[in-house]
């Protein structure tokens, strides 16, 4: 069972000094012995019982054999030696380990990372989907206020209290039919630009220069059933979901190395713009089909996006392409065009009050 | 060890180490550290590492840390002596913990503050989440040089040599409160007092370390550099005014030839457009070049000085240390590689990291051998835990 004296050399650091001997390695069924390579000086005897391997081939290029409890270790430099004592003494088999291929490992992780990231892309899309409706509406109602008093919180509000009660009597009407179990909560900023939003929690954000643009009611009508589209599809905690993951998974795949984060911003911006794409696609639809499900004229959506493109013909959505977050004007324009139909979105009265809230 | 880089073989600097007095004069035969490690076995434990990142939402990243470090450290030997790295992933997960437990406090401590003191008198546009951020902004300057001290300190005690521990003595909040006031003093003297804060900033951390009893001295002073430094400086600033002339007149060349009115200037400005953004990001690739070609050889040639110059101002009891680093070797350390992680959206890590460990074998030399006899175990076993304020305020890497 012994080796030959000379068969097995090691480096041995005694852990109480930094001096380093030249040994040859004996193991015998009970123990190992350490010698004195040049002396042949009895340098240690390790009980095999005790010995123990630190590291292993994947990450050391010598794994170290030890006394377990203690901070004496030995050093065997040539690989075949240690696959010899390994081989020798059951106990310490892993010390001989060969080291995994390395091509095999390659194409195995890359291939797992790919699948992975593929598999969280997938995860995060359909996750989103499903778990947005789950967010408890007490949570969606904080974030969106947050997110109110960061966007629009220092800018005048218009109090007009009938026209308020119209636009959230017509508001609520669309979004019960949509499903929404949120009541809808529709503010009017005072001013620019024309435009409207949609927080998480039901808060619909409508801006005073988008009313007065607005032909008549209808058209404010098609503006709003767009919004409580994007609220009952959950499209802003969506969108939040989604840009989180992004940067998650981004950070993961580069090391959550900064400035990579800061390029890779790019991607995660393009990527949020094409689901700010889809979802418009997604509330356009949604809104004139409530519309005409409650029975109300559903062609005002399409006349306000048509005001939109006589105020620039030159439709930036259109011009930016990729880089922006809504689609082609004339393209909602084509796919939201509905006869004139249907009983009217606000009453006379109700659209004289919206028109003179902000006075 | 197959493909070793480093060992003894090639000619030594002509960058001479420090004197040592005769009475303990070594005999200084110089080696070089030996790096063997593969840049394929390294990727392999990478891509692994990637993908448990991505697996565990990042929090993986203390054990995918520590495996790397573990290959690197052992694949590095000096006088023939293999580097050992024993630190744990969950060493440094609990190390993150208790700061982000921390940083809670704090953040309750201001919210605090906040509702019973400030709210009434609160700035329009500010909120508690604002204050919240700024605060962690503000201490988080000073942090960030606590935890490079402390991430030093753990990173030392987890490693060895020769089975020695090696160790970092010295406060870091100390080190933290020096870094802070030298690095603030300096970007009020418009950066003129960057040697002292590299001199003084290098000292504590060089004769702090140890290879267990074993401690290092350092022989640098500011006024040895600050000429060099002076001549760096001012034609930095000429080589800025020249880069920011041809950047100038280039930019006037192209719209003269080109024949471009003020009307299609003014539609350029129309952030909306593909083509005004890929023109933005033209010319922001060519300033980048400009500055590349005219700016960073110089930074370089200043910071392979003073790198050659506190190496050869070290030395630990009877070894030595000197480096011959070269302006073009300090490009690629810091200007290549950095292009590499950021142009490979950090797949060239890996890389970056085996071309480091190259540079330090083929660069780094040791006059003398220590004597071993006389080198001991460190007292103190080190932190528990590590790199907690590194990982959550600074960019730690490997």
């Amino acid at each position: 069972m012994s080796l030959g004296p000379s068969a097995i050399r090691g480096r041995y650091y005694d852990g109480k000094t930094a001096d380093v001997r030249e040994v040859t390695v004996v193991a015998t069924p009970g123990e190992v012995i350490l010698r004195d390579a040049a002396d042949a000086a009895l340098v240690a005897r390790w009980p095999i019982v005790e010995l123990g391997v630190l590291g292993d081939s994947e990450h050391e290029a010598v794994p170290l054999l030890v006394r377990r409890n203690g901070e004496a270790r030995l050093a065997i430099d040539d690989a075949e030696q240690r696959r010899a004592l390994g081989a020798t003494v059951p106990e310490i088999t892993r010390l001989g380990a060969r080291r995994p291929s390395t091509a095999g490992r390659l194409l195995q992780f890359s291939v797992g990372l790919a699948a992975a990231v593929a598999l969280f892309w997938v995860a995060l899309q359909s996750g989103s989907d499903l778990l947005a409706p789950l967010v408890p509406n007490r949570l969606q109602a904080r974030m969106g206020e947050g997110v109110y008093a960061q966007l629009v919180g220092q800018r005048p509000l218009c109090q007009g209290e009938k026209g308020l009660t119209a636009l959230n009597r017509f508001a609520g009407q669309v979004a019960d039919a949509g499903g929404y179990d949120q009541a809808i909560k529709v503010r009017v900023v005072k001013g620019g630009p024309i435009n409207a939003f949609t927080l998480p929690g039901g808060i619909v954000i409508l801006y005073s220069a988008l009313i007065d643009r607005a032909a008549d009611g209808n058209e404010l009508g098609g503006v709003i059933a767009h919004e409580i589209g994007h609220a009952v599809h959950y499209h802003p905690i969506k969108g939040l979901v989604r840009q989180f993951g992004t940067e998650q998974i981004l950070k993961a795949i580069t090391g959550g190395y900064a400035e990579i984060s800061t390029l890779g911003s790019g991607g995660t911006l393009l990527l949020a713009l094409r689901n700010g794409r889809a979802f418009e696609r997604e509330a356009d639809a949604t809104g004139v089909s409530l519309l005409e499900k409650l029975g109300l004229r559903a062609d005002g959506m399409s006349r306000f996006f048509e005001e939109l493109l006589k105020i620039d013909p030159h439709d930036p959505a259109a011009v930016a392409g990729i880089w922006s977050d809504h689609p082609p004007t004339a393209e909602r324009v084509a796919a939201t065009r509905r006869p004139p139909t249907g009983a009217p979105d606000f009453t006379d009265a109700e659209w004289q009050a919206i028109r003179t809230m902000c006075r | 060890m197959s493909d070793p880089v480093g060992g003894a073989v090639g000619l030594p600097p002509p960058f001479e180490p420090q004197p040592v007095p005769s009475h303990q004069a070594p005999a200084l035969t110089p080696t070089r550290p030996v790096y063997d490690g593969k840049l394929s076995e390294l990727y392999g434990i990478y891509l692994r590492h990637l993908l448990l990142m991505v697996l565990t939402l990042g929090w993986s990243r203390f054990w995918g840390r520590t495996r790397i470090r573990r290959y690197l450290w052992n694949h590095m030997a000096v006088l023939g002596d293999r580097f050992e790295y024993r630190g744990r992933g969950i060493e440094l997960m609990v190390g993150f913990l208790i700061v982000l437990a921390i940083l809670i406090l704090w953040a309750g401590v201001v919210w605090a503050i906040w509702h019973f003191g400030l709210h009434d008198r609160a700035v329009p546009g500010v909120d508690i989440v604002n204050l919240i951020f700024v605060s962690i902004a503000l201490i988080g300057v000073p942090l960030a040089y606590v935890g490079q001290y402390s991430g030093l300190r753990y990173k030392l005690s987890r490693t060895r040599w020769r089975g020695i521990r090696c160790a970092m003595e010295g406060s870091p909040w100390s080190y933290g409160a020096r870094a802070t006031f030298l690095n603030f003093a300096n970007a009020m003297t418009a950066r003129l007092l960057t040697p002292v804060v590299s001199v003084n900033l290098a000292r504590p951390r060089i004769i702090h370390a140890r290879v267990g009893t074993q401690g290092f001295d350092f022989a640098g002073n500011v006024g040895d550099i600050y000429g060099r430094y002076v001549g760096f400086y001012f034609l930095n600033i000429l080589a800025w005014a020249v880069a920011i002339g041809i950047a100038a007149a280039a930019l006037g060349g192209v719209i003269e030839r080109s024949g471009i009115g003020q009307e299609e200037i003014k539609a350029f400005g129309d952030l909306g457009r593909l083509r005004t953004i890929l023109l933005i990001a033209g010319a922001a690739f060519g300033a980048y070049i400009l500055f590349g070609v005219m700016i960073l050889p110089l930074r370089c040639w200043w910071r392979a000085y003073l790198y050659r110059y506190l190496v050869s101002h070290t030395r630990a009891g009877n070894v030595l240390f000197t480096t011959g680093i070269s302006t073009r070797q300090m490009w690629g350390y810091l200007v290549l590689n950095y292009l590499i992680v950021l142009l490979s959206f950090g797949l060239g890590w890996p890389w970056v990291m085996h071309r480091t460990l190259r540079l330090i074998a083929n660069e780094l030399w040791l006059y003398g051998a220590p004597d071993g006899s006389a080198i001991g175990q460190p007292p103190d076993k080190g932190p528990r835990f590590g790199e907690g304020l590194l990982d959550m305020f600074d960019v730690s890497g490997v």
